[in-house]
Formats: structure tokens, C-alpha cells, sequence
């Protein structure tokens, strides 16, 4: 709005990465160095599954951030928006854990086919099994060389499109028309990019964790999770560069703008959350199902489940609905701390199950970390599965071929109602979460304030400027 | 509504550039004269602020529009489906609250969208049939008006009005008095 403007706004000023945030941070990720030992040593059940699924959560998560910071900047820039000119070079710099996200999941991936750890075992169970016709397709898709190539393929385009981001839009004059064409060009290549890698990312290392089961909107939903995430990050970063003194020209219009995002990307969230899980109820294919039963089975899990929708459905919807609440700092700030939160409760309910609760019944005890073990447990759950789904017999015929006979012990003792106990989980939000979140989180921040350090905290050169200073949400 | 609530003297001063029309508002805003009504051409950005007008209540009325439609969607089917005609579909348990969901979600959009259009249409009075007033017929074309309660303010106050909207820019000043019953 013109006349709340009238004086010139400091528009050249560069953030500084001081000693003391540097100090923080390092705190941050002293504290998660700490939580991931502590995880490692107090957790060695199924070859420290809480360890690596501490990691890939954690960096899943945060490639997800900073992928969808990226993203933000390019859906604007292609259409001719100008809302974000003044946060733009906030949400490039989110992009900069996306240098190394791929690569740090290519660890996770090799790590697990080379035998560390058993997040992917189930996967191997999958290859090795050319009996079961039903998963000849996934046989194609897990490949090692196909799946470890495409973890390649992601991390070197997430790398190459992050620093060419940083570079164009923190050195080109936006301003000639040429430069800006060139923009529209990089954008619709980072979109189709994004698009593809990140479905299939998230195939590859999240589904992938139970291949019997699929959602076919699995892409979309952790895309919609990444954007809460990644518009609270941006909300919760402009509060504190403006609380420094930074960013004079961002007030309550662009929180707001940026809140209106937060808002309709975690009703998106939900109705996405919810398509997935009512077509599988719905539809009660024991693959599918039993994803849910399995979790529903498990106390923690249904406490996790439905606190994620509380935090990541309800809270919004009834807090951040009021146009004073999303321009309120203090109160959107809160509410973009607890949606981040929610969203990592939300992974967590997708990546701790397996590694951690797929533990031997207490009944197959003897075979103690081998492959076989997990895979009984699997098949437990679905014999759950089918007693669970009333009215349809037919679909115990679609339990895996392969059963172990302590399995069908356990179906016949278990029958149903009270099997549950004989599963070993011991995967529960724990001081050791906490801390390697925390550690992860100062991971991204370092590198998010070391890009941002570089250049100007505002791109001056940017066609939209003027008119995102003037920006004026009304509400009529 | 009747007719007779509504003022029939008023003072319209026309400005032809919407930066100066905003100025002008904030100072005679600032000189405590009221404002009765205000037309542009098209939305001009600020002119809330600059009118201070409140907040509109029509989201909130939305929210109890939909919150209308969500309860009555929910409680119908699950009267139909435990009370009235329970039906055993496919196994699902007799009350399958996530199969309500979508249908729930319809409600609530619908009750909102419907809610908040009549609601909006009526209190800007805007059904068929009515006359409405003009107060100059050029504020849909390339004028902003100004249009202030002339019953409400002495004949040296007017005046005031009248001198003060020609120093801030108006093109045009005139009284407009509309007949007895005359537009809604």
C-alpha cells in the first residue's frame, strides 16, 4: 500500500552470519551427533533400525523442505507472480540442503543394499522371491542397479538445479526481459524435474520401506507435507531475520500471504491424507489394509496417527482460518513451529513402522535378526488383515505364498483379536528423535544461513519488486 | 428496509485520479467529517485502510454456513445408516464414518458457498427488482465519488464540505436530494 511507504525502505542489506548463531548451531547438531549415538547404542534390535530410520526421516524431510523452497520460487516465477519477490531469496536459500539431500539418501540406499541396516529388506525379499508372479512389475522398479542409478540421477539434478537457482536469480538483473524469459526457462525445468523425482523419491525410499503396500498419491501427499513444512520454515525464518532487524519492508501483508499458503497446503494435506487412507479402508485389499491394521494394532502408532491429522488438520483449520491469526507474528510463529512438528509426525508414522516394528513375534523368537523373521511378521499382519475385513473370505487367498509355518502358528493362536502384544516395537517419539531432529534441523539452518550470508537478502534486481513492497492483502 | 431509514440530501464530490481520491479521504477522515458512502470505478487498493472500515463478518458467517452443513450431513446419514435403513455394505461396520466424509465435505461446501452468496446478496441489497440509487452515474466509468450525509450536518458545515473536498482534488461538487421513497 503506497501511503504506508513513503520513505525509501533499506533494500541493500546482507544478512550476517554471526559467531554466536554459528555457535547455536552447531549446538543443534552437537545435540543431534549425540541423539544418533544414544539411538544407535540404546536401539541395536533389527540391525539399528531406529538409527537409519532416524536418518532417513530426517533427511527425507528436510530434502523435502528445501526441494519445495525451490519449488515455490518456480511455480511463482512461471506464473508471473510477485507476491514472494521480497521472501525469494529466503526460499532459494531452503534449497541449499537440497545440494547435498540426494546424496545423503544414496548413502541411506546403499547403506541398506550392502546389508547395514534392513530398511530396504523387505525390498530384497521382493527380488529374491521369482515364485510370487504378483511383484514381477516391482521387480523391474527395485532393480538395485535401476534404483541405486536413480538416487544418482536425483541427487546430481537436486545439486545442479539448487546452485543454478542460487546463481541466476542471486546475479542475473531480473529486470532485462531476456534474463527474465530465461528465468520462465529454468523454472518449467525444475518443475518437471521436481515433479518426476519427487514421486519418485518418494517411492523409493518411503513406500518402498513396505512394498506390499502403495498409494498410488503417495508423491502428492508427501509434496503436500513438504509445503506445510517448508511454508512454515519460510514463515518461522522471516519472523526471526525480521526480530534481527533485517527484512524492514516484509510486514503483515507478506506473513499473511505466506500463512494463506500454510493454510490451504495443510487443508490440501489432509484431503490428500484422507483420499489415501478412505480408498484403502474402503477398498480393503488385505495389501493395503493391512498397512493401516498394522498400525492401528499398534498403540503408539494410532496415538501418532491421529495426533498428526489433530495437529496437521484441526489446529490449522481452526487457528490459522482468522485473518488475525495470520498476522498476528506471534501467532502465525506458533503455528508454523507446531505444523513442522506435526509433519515430522506425520513421516514418522510412515518410516518408523517397518525398520522398528517388524521385529520377530515373540513366538518366532529363534530366528532372531534374520531377514526371515520380519518377513513372518508381515504375514501375521496379514492374516490380521483378513480376519479384520469382515465378509470377505476371498481375500485370503492373496497372503503370500511364501507364509512361514510359524506364521500360520501365530494366525491360529493370535485369531484375530489379541495378537498384537507378540510384536516387538520399540519405536516411540524418544529423547533420541528429539535430539537427531534437532540436530538435522541445525544442519539445514547452517546451510540455509550460509547461502543466504552470500548475497543480498533481497534480490533488487527483481521485475515485482515495487510491487511486492506496495503488497496490500485485503479483505474484500 | 424501508425507505424512509434512509437520508434523501447528500453532498457527492467527484475525483478523478484514485491516488489523490485516497489522500483525500485520510484528510477529511483526519478533519472528523464522516464519510457516508464511497463508489470507484474499480477496486482501488487501501481504501479500506484510508476508510477505515471494519473487518468483514462474512467469512465468519461462512464458517457457521458450513459448520451448518457439515452437522446436518453427518447426523442425516448417520440416522439413515443406523436408525432408519441399515444396510450391511460390504462388511463395513453400520455407521462407516470415513465413507461420510466426502459426502460431508460436499455439505459443508455447498452450505458455505450457498450461505455466504445470499448472505453477501442481501445485505448489499443487490435482488432483482430493485431500484438502486445512483449517485452519479460516472462512478462506474472513470469517477470516484465521496458521498456525504447532508442531513446530518449544518448548512455551514456543507459548505466546509463542499470548500474542503475542492482543496483536496475534487473535479466535481454537487448536492444530489432524492425524492421520498426514491431507490433502496
Amino acid at each position: 500500500m503506497g501511503t504506508h511507504h513513503t520513505a525509501t525502505p533499506n533494500l541493500n542489506e546482507k544478512f550476517e552470519f554471526t559467531g554466536s548463531l554459528r555457535k547455536v548451531l552447531f549446538g543443534m547438531m552437537g545435540a543431534g551427533l549425540l541423539g544418533l549415538v544414544l539411538v544407535f547404542f540404546l536401539y541395536p534390535e533389527n540391525h539399528h533400525g531406529r538409527f537409519w530410520s532416524n536418518v532417513l526421516t530426517n533427511v527425507y524431510y528436510f530434502t523435502g523442505i528445501s526441494l519445495f523452497g525451490l519449488f515455490a520460487v518456480a511455480a511463482a516465477q512461471l506464473a508471473y507472480g510477485g507476491w514472494n519477490t521480497l521472501v525469494k531469496r529466503i526460499l532459494i536459500s531452503l534449497g541449499s540442503f537440497a545440494m547435498i539431500g540426494g546424496f545423503l539418501l544414496l548413502i541411506i540406499l546403499v547403506t541398506g543394499l550392502l546389508g547395514w541396516h534392513n530398511l530396504y529388506e523387505h525390498v530384497e525379499h521382493i527380488m529374491h522371491d521369482h515364485d510370487n508372479e504378483k511383484y514381477t512389475n516391482k521387480h523391474i522398479f527395485f532393480n538395485t542397479k535401476f534404483w541405486v542409478l536413480r538416487l544418482v540421477v536425483y541427487a546430481l539434478l537436486w545439486a545442479a538445479l539448487s546452485y543454478t537457482f542460487d546463481k541466476f536469480f542471486g546475479e542475473k538483473d531480473q529486470t532485462d526481459v531476456k534474463v527474465y524469459k530465461q528465468s520462465k526457462l529454468l523454472a518449467a525445468a525444475f518443475i518437471v524435474v521436481f515433479a518426476v523425482t519427487e514421486s519418485f523419491v518418494s517411492w523409493d525410499m518411503v513406500m518402498s520401506l513396505d512394498p506390499h503396500w502403495y498409494s498410488t498419491l503417495f508423491g502428492w501427499y508427501n509434496f503436500a507435507s513438504y509445503g506445510c513444512a517448508a511454508w512454515a520454515m519460510t514463515i518461522l525464518l522471516v519472523i526471526y531475520l525480521k526480530s534481527k532487524g533485517y527484512l524492514e519492508v516484509v510486514n503483515e501483508n507478506h506473513i499473511h500471504d505466506l500463512g494463506k499458503f500454510l493454510f490451504g497446503f495443510s487443508i490440501f494435506w489432509t484431503y490428500l491424507w484422507f483420499s489415501q487412507f478412505m480408498l484403502q479402508w474402503y477398498g480393503n485389499i488385505p495389501e493395503d489394509t493391512n498397512f493401516w491394521v498394522k498400525r492401528f494394532n499398534t498403540g503408539y502408532f494410532k496415538f501418532t496417527i491421529f495426533l498428526a491429522l489433530i495437529i496437521n488438520f484441526l489446529f490449522p483449520l481452526l487457528f490459522l482460518i482468522k485473518r488475525g491469526a495470520k498476522r498476528n507474528f506471534k501467532m502465525i510463529g506458533f503455528g508454523a513451529a507446531l505444523l513442522i512438528v506435526g509433519h515430522y509426525i506425520d513421516f514418522f508414522n510412515y518410516t518408523f513402522f517397518e525398520p522398528v516394528v517388524c521385529e520377530a513375534p515373540k513366538a518366532d523368537e529363534h530366528h532372531g535378526g534374520e531377514h526371515h523373521s520380519a518377513n513372518s511378521a508381515n504375514t501375521v499382519l496379514y492374516a490380521e488383515a483378513h480376519t479384520d475385513a469382515k465378509g470377505h473370505e476371498g481375500a485370503a487367498t492373496d497372503a503370500p505364498a511364501h507364509a512361514a509355518p510359524a506364521a500360520h502358528g501365530e494366525e491360529a493362536h493370535g485369531g484375530g483379536h489379541a495378537p498384537h502384544g507378540e510384536l516387538i516395537h520399540c519405536a516411540t517419539i524418544g529423547i533420541g528423535e528429539i535430539l537427531v531432529f534437532v540436530g538435522f534441523l541445525g544442519l539445514f539452518l547452517y546451510m540455509f544461513f550460509t547461502r543466504l550470508s552470500k548475497r543480498n537478502l533481497i534480490i533488487e534486481k527483481d521485475p515485482y519488486l515495487g510491487e511486492n513492497i506496495r503488497l496490500n492483502v485485503t479483505w474484500s | 428496509m424501508s425507505n424512509t431509514t434512509l437520508p434523501n440530501k447528500f453532498v457527492v464530490g467527484l475525483w478523478d485520479h484514485e491516488e489523490v481520491y485516497l489522500h483525500a479521504i485520510e484528510h477529511i477522515r483526519h478533519k472528523g467529517i464522516e464519510i457516508y458512502d464511497s463508489l470507484t470505478p474499480f477496486p482501488v487498493h487501501g481504501l479500506e485502510d484510508a476508510l477505515g472500515l471494519k473487518e468483514t463478518r462474512l467469512h465468519t458467517a461462512g464458517f457457521f454456513f458450513g459448520a451448518t452443513g457439515t452437522t446436518l450431513a453427518l447426523s442425516f446419514m448417520t440416522w439413515v445408516m443406523t436408525t432408519n435403513y441399515p444396510i450391511d455394505f460390504g462388511g463395513k461396520p453400520y455407521w462407516p464414518v470415513p465413507s461420510f466424509i466426502p459426502i460431508t465435505f460436499e455439505m459443508t461446501v455447498l452450505f458455505a458457498a450457498w450461505g455466504m452468496t445470499l448472505t453477501y446478496l442481501v445485505r448489499n441489497k443487490l435482488w432483482p427488482g430493485r431500484v438502486p440509487r445512483i449517485y452519479d452515474k460516472r462512478t462506474t466509468d472513470d469517477r470516484f465519488a465521496l458521498v456525504f450525509n447532508a442531513e446530518k450536518l449544518t448548512d455551514a458545515q456543507i459548505a466546509e464540505v463542499k470548500s474542503l473536498c475542492q482543496t483536496e482534488g475534487a473535479v466535481e461538487v454537487k448536492d444530489k436530494v432524492f425524492a421520498e421513497g426514491e431507490g433502496l
